[in-house]
């Protein structure tokens, strides 16, 4: 019975021992250190990214949408003889330029 | 200056806006940080990383909470990241001791290692004993009793940084009360 008092007692002298903390300032130079901090890392953010602005990303974005476009089209024209006939002459495999020299 | 011209001028990155905003609020941060991290070095680190969250995110701030409500929030969350990092890292080191590792491992518990100036020496081991099982509690728990208890705020205040009603915020601290109670109860009990 005394020992469950006395754990009570011990209890509630642990959770009533918040009321005795006293309050804590911040280190003097707490705000130097942070606006330190804060604007070291701004000015290396700026200095590596800085030139590549929005419209700059986006004027690079449309002239490689563009280029695709045209890629894709000019790939698209060219027929399967074309192709064939564009080999064969670059290989001297054409028929029509055939040299024999039994002529 | 109006809450709204100051909040553009941090939106806008102007270090005098900064400066003012660390003035107003360094003091606030670091009694929230102290009542989460009972060690002064740990705090302070903290805080500066809540300005630097603030710094880095003020563009996401909505506006539809008072700018305080959310470096509050701010707050409580890094500080729970902390205590989240610095036991996982106290489970890899149980871990590391299993296996044998020769890497040094910190064996002692942090929330029994404090350095709180706020504590007089008088009272140093309840409130070791104290923040020991606060640690215990579950986060939601945790939050509520630390943000009204130690750190001194109402339960509106409590309630607009977690974004829950005041009534939960009661229900909560009565939880936390009562599971501090038992926690406390098998300490005691063990102890003698």
């Amino acid at each position: 019975m005394d020992t469950d008092r006395n754990i009570q007692n011990k209890i509630n002298a642990t959770i009533n021992s918040v009321e005795t903390i006293e309050t804590v300032r911040v280190s003097p130079f707490f705000k130097d250190k942070t606006m330190q901090r804060l604007f070291a890392e701004k000015e290396v953010k700026q200095s590596v990214w800085s030139w590549f602005t929005p419209k700059l990303q986006l004027a690079t974005l449309v002239c490689l949408v563009v280029l695709n476009i045209f890629a894709f089209s000019t790939m698209n024209k060219s027929t399967y003889n074309e192709n064939v006939n564009q080999f064969a002459e670059t290989y001297g495999l054409s028929i029509d330029t055939e040299t024999s020299l039994l002529n | 200056m109006e809450e709204q011209d100051f909040i553009d001028a941090l939106k806008a990155g102007k270090q005098f806006a900064y400066g003012k905003l660390i003035d107003d609020f360094q003091h606030k941060v670091f009694a929230t940080c102290i009542s989460f991290v009972p060690n002064k070095e740990d705090a302070e680190d903290i805080a500066q990383d809540v300005f630097v969250e603030v710094f880095n995110s003020i563009h996401k701030f909505k506006e539809q909470s008072k700018l305080s409500t959310w470096i509050y929030r701010i707050t409580t969350n890094k500080c729970l990241e902390f205590i989240r990092t610095r036991n996982t890292k106290k489970r890899f080191g149980f871990l590391q001791s299993i296996i044998g590792n020769d890497i040094p491992i910190d064996k002692t518990s942090y929330f029994t290692e404090m350095n709180h100036p706020g504590i007089i020496l008088e009272n140093k081991e309840t409130s070791e004993t104290l923040f020991y099982a606060i640690n215990k509690l579950p986060d939601a728990q945790k939050i509520v009793f630390t943000l009204h208890k130690v750190d001194g705020k109402s339960y509106q205040e409590i309630s607009d940084i977690i974004e829950k009603s005041v009534s939960s915020v009661e229900s909560l601290m009565f939880r936390a009360k009562k599971n501090l109670q038992s926690l406390l109860e098998n300490y005691y009990k063990n102890e003698n």
